[in-house]
């Protein structure tokens, strides 16, 4: 080790999950290192341990160093990942199908008549069938029937805007840009996890050096 | 003819503004993200995402055409039923969701240095629009 200065780059991820209770690094990192034994090595360094009913721990990248200085106190270290990971201890993956089914069959569902109810309370509000029956007139001059060519047009046309702004039809995309609830997502997860170490950093209970 | 497509054209141009702009405000207070990130089935993010359009097509086509669906016994009021419940918890979601996005939570929180018991807090606003809305239909506000 003495002789020439190795440098190890590391990358840590912002959010992982565990299904055992024992994490090391190899479950948090990525590691490049010019010496491959290294890098074996500090794979099996165990960062902490969940014990009964923890279920979340958030450990900072000055930790990580910490315990990597104490195998190889002469290696250089450089991060290129986030200076804190949020580890969350899952012990059973709820394939407990029922429960999930349950979840995504009341998601659906209310997005499904959640929206019904957006669209419908906005046509009453704007009172679109008198808006379209008045713009009928004044374009043909007589007095509406009932459905006419502008309700099936602006129900078309409502239809292919949807699936204009969602980008997909079914499971298949339009272009391969992620479709903008896919976008939303991401971000909820980048906050929440933000949202967790800023939280943690507050009460102090990151797992830091002292 | 020519009064008939100028009329298409125009109905084909409002469906498609109205849909930009309805999915625009969902999209930005970031319901379904929020639904899916609770229940941990982000994985089926597309399905929510067909619910919303199937949705909104279907309220199109009953608030625009108004169909008799001649539901008379117990469908009629088990669908509406459930109608109104998902709506609800829809719009529930919304009303807080539009709430929280204008930031009015945190700065009433900070301004009055609100510390404890948001979870209080939050519960007492559910029974106000609980209560708000049985007044208002029980009590007929509606009527005017």
């Amino acid at each position: 080790m003495a002789g020439q200065q190795l440098t190890l780059y590391m990358k840590i991820t912002r959010n992982v999950e565990m299904r055992v209770a024992d994490v090391h690094l190899s479950d948090v990192a990525r590691m490049i290192c010019t010496d491959q034994t290294v890098v074996n090595r500090l794979k099996t360094i165990r960062i902490c341990k969940f014990h009964e009913g923890e279920k979340r721990k958030i450990v900072t990248i000055l930790k990580i160093m910490e315990l990597i200085q104490e195998v190889y106190p002469n290696l250089t270290i450089s991060n290129e990942g986030e200076a804190e990971v949020v580890i969350e201890y899952i012990p059973r993956p709820d394939h407990v199908s029922a429960l999930v089914f349950l979840k995504i069959a009341f998601v659906s569902l209310i997005s499904f008549f959640g929206t019904a109810f957006t669209i419908m309370a906005f046509h009453n509000d704007i009172g679109i069938t008198d808006v379209f029956s008045h713009l009928y007139t004044i374009v043909t001059g007589e007095s509406t029937t009932g459905v006419t060519v502008v309700e099936i047009s602006y129900s078309v046309g409502l239809t292919l805007g949807i699936i204009v702004f969602f980008n997909h039809i079914g499971s298949r995309r339009i272009t391969k840009d992620p479709t903008p609830i896919e976008v939303e997502m991401r971000k909820y997860e980048t906050d929440v996890n933000n949202t967790l170490v800023d939280t943690g950093d507050r009460e102090g209970k990151i797992i830091d050096v002292e | 003819m020519w009064n008939s497509i100028g009329l298409a054209v125009c109905g084909f141009s409002f469906g498609m503004l109205a849909a930009g702009g309805v999915f625009t405000v969902l999209i930005a207070v970031g319901l379904l993200p929020r639904f899916a990130g609770k229940t941990h089935t982000a994985n089926h993010i597309f399905l929510y995402e067909e619910m919303v359009v199937f949705g909104t097509i279907t309220g199109c086509v009953l608030s625009i055409f108004q169909p008799e669906l001649g539901l008379s016994g117990m469908s009629g009021q088990i669908l509406l039923g459930l109608y109104g419940l998902f709506a609800g918890c829809f719009v529930g979601c919304l009303a807080l969701a539009i709430a929280e996005m204008l930031n009015s939570i945190p700065i009433f929180a900070r301004r009055i240095s609100f510390r404890h018991g948001l979870g209080i807090a939050i519960t007492t606003m559910a029974l106000g629009k609980m209560t708000g809305s049985l007044v208002y239909f029980i009590g007929g506000l509606f009527h005017e």
